[in-house]
């Protein structure tokens, strides 16, 4: 038995009483790990790009660009490529499964957005090699159950073919992985030119382009020179980053950030208050062993040591367990929910659990070094 | 092992001062005690209760401090050290035997005797071997694994005397360390202590109600409010 054994029979000597603060903690690591992984998740903004620039209308997400913006955008100092994409929203089957489709030009996407939506030339080929071809995200694919050469029906919710139908057909040429886990894959990219020519209205016009600035450019002051070449035009521009731009879509339902940390710090004051509760009163019944302690020669720092070791190990325990759930759940969730538990955040929680844990057995190791040897002796 | 007996004191207190406050009463415990303890002795110390013979021990075992006068052990002066100096005290030249053993419940009797060499730097293996010894020298040979409330009162006491023993201090310190046990058990425990003292040279103090127990001891001290009255030798 070493040292830490010691605190590990500590802490099990009530065994019921250390399981119930086990799962206290792992509760709330568990809580942490998925809010923290929706908020890094598709679902999320965390894996947004920070350098693609997305150029919309300053009017509102509602109103379309006009497809000649598109010279003046190419010409722009600093801009490396452009690519452009108009939204198709809809849903396949019943209403209530929503399909978002995004009408791009193959070769240009490739270009600008490639890298980060995983398009390897393969996929590509594919696509271009009819116009009614689309590729699938993976974890729209996984949640439909789709397979590269099936045929798909997407019923728009606002956009109608010029044939007066509300019904887009398309094939499906490949499926696309994403560059990481937190990469939205939940939606399908199609032929822009298809849909530009079969739609009823909007013609040659897009709902927003998308930039790559050229290597050390900075995308805040392209942003901002954009901007300004449409300040006077007829359809001025509001030009964010993917991650700014999906931060203020997040943020028009709710600030979702805000709501995530104030969950998991009420989470985590409660844990506190249970757990340093509970550990005080567990010290104190044991004033008297930690007297026979200080009798043999354990001195103040190491019953301190002894009593923060019994915290840490329930906290290690307890948050292990909480986020092995958490990882199985992201796992378990599937794809639709996006959930994706990075390995920052893990190195997050694990700062957490050793944190929360000194914090924790503070205040119990402080009353049991205080008590004098001779006190607690006679507390038996 | 430590020295065998010398006539040079071990133990001197000179002059000790020691009193309680009970609301804004002050108790005299101890005015001016003297007192010279040569290492290798054996000595026991008896009277009433409330004479002061559990504060005596627990100043010599350095968890309480003199008011004044001067404690010296060997080659320390408890009553100049801070409470970290005597806990590293305690844990290298002092081991103490109690009258309810006070054993940790949740640790088996190897790991009770373990524990005061948790403070020493030594590897897990030493560790284990010096107590596979101490329990063979108290008797408890491959009975290291049991816990304490499986064990009888006289066994717990010979695990208490071998956690007391197992960093081999050179003084041993008893709290009544008979008094909760049968008179066979209480037989076995001072055998052990008289071993102890004839064949080890540990040096002993035991305060004890006993007179068996006493007569067990060298020497035989009895206090009463605060001095010692009078000395007994043994035969």
């Amino acid at each position: 038995m070493g040292y830490l054994g010691l605190a590990r029979r500590n802490a099990w000597r009530k065994p019921l009483r250390t399981a119930l603060l086990m799962v206290c903690v792992a509760i709330a690591f568990l809580i942490y790990g998925l809010t923290a992984s929706f908020q890094h998740g598709s679902q999320g903004a965390a894996g947004a790009s920070e350098d693609l620039l997305g150029v919309m209308s300053a009017a509102g997400r509602g109103q379309s660009l006009p497809m000649a913006y598109l010279p003046r955008l190419e010409a722009a100092p600093g801009v490396a490529a452009v690519a452009w994409m108009a939204r198709l929203r809809g849903f396949a089957g019943a209403e209530s499964n929503v399909i978002a489709v995004s009408a791009a030009d193959p070769e240009r996407l490739a270009a600008v957005n490639g890298p980060e939506l995983g398009l390897a030339p393969g996929l590509m080929a594919a696509l271009t090699g009819a116009r009614d071809r689309v590729l699938v995200g993976h974890a729209l694919a996984e949640a439909q159950g789709w397979a590269p050469g099936q045929r798909i029906t997407v019923t728009a919710f606002d956009t109608p073919t010029a044939a007066g139908s509300r019904d887009w057909q398309f094939e499906i040429a490949g499926i696309f992985e994403g560059a990481g886990p937190s990469t939205d894959t939940y939606f399908v990219i199609a032929r822009y030119d298809y849909v530009n020519a079969l739609r009823a209205r909007g013609s040659d016009s897009v709902d927003a382009f998308v930039v790559r600035p050229q290597e050390g450019v900075s995308s805040g002051e392209l942003a901002r020179s954009i901007d300004a070449l449409f300040a006077n035009s007829a359809a001025p521009t509001r030009t964010q980053t993917e991650k700014q731009f999906l931060e203020a879509f997040l943020r028009q339902f709710a600030d979702v950030g805000l709501i995530i940390n104030l969950v998991v710090g009420a989470d985590f004051v409660t844990l506190l208050m249970i757990v340093i509760n509970t550990l005080v009163l567990a010290v104190r019944e044991r004033r008297f062993e930690i007297g026979v302690l200080k009798t043999l020669g354990f001195s103040k720092r190491r019953i301190l040591a002894l009593v923060l070791a019994e915290t840490l190990f329930i906290f290690a325990v307890g948050g292990g367990i909480g986020l092995a759930l958490a990882k199985g759940a992201t796992l378990l969730a599937g794809a639709s929910l996006g959930l994706v538990l990075a390995p920052l955040i893990l190195g997050k929680a694990i700062a957490l659990i050793v944190s929360l844990g000194a914090v924790s057995g503070l205040i119990p190791a402080i009353s049991a070094i205080r008590s004098p040897v001779i006190t607690a002796l006679r507390t038996r | 092992m430590t020295e065998p007996a010398t006539d040079a004191p071990y133990i001197a207190l000179k002059a000790v001062q020691k009193g309680f406050k009970i609301g804004a009463e002050a108790v005299p415990i101890f005015t001016a005690l003297d007192l010279t303890i040569p290492r290798g002795d054996f000595v026991a110390i008896m009277g009433p209760s409330g004479s002061g013979k559990s504060t005596l021990l627990n100043m010599l075992a350095g968890i309480d401090s003199p008011d004044g006068g001067e404690l010296r052990i060997g080659s320390a002066r408890l009553d100049r050290m801070g409470e970290g100096a005597r806990s590293s005290w305690r844990a290298h030249s002092m081991g103490i035997v109690f009258q309810f053993y006070n054993l940790l419940p949740m640790l088996t009797a190897a790991e009770n005797v373990e524990l005061p060499l948790l403070l020493k730097p030594l590897a897990a293996r030493d560790r284990r071997a010096r107590v596979e010894k101490v329990l063979d020298l108290v008797g408890l040979s491959g009975r290291g694994g049991q816990y304490p409330a499986l064990m009888s009162g006289g066994e717990q006491q010979r695990v208490g005397i071998a956690r007391a023993i197992v960093s081999d201090p050179a003084l041993l310190l008893c709290d009544e360390p008979t008094g909760d046990l049968d008179r066979k058990s209480a037989g076995g425990v001072l055998e052990m202590l008289r071993f102890l003292n004839r064949k080890l040279g540990k040096t002993i103090v035991m305060v004890t109600h006993d007179p068996r127990a006493a007569s067990c001891a060298r020497r035989t001290l009895h206090l009463d409010k605060g001095q010692f009255l009078e000395e007994r030798r043994a035969a």
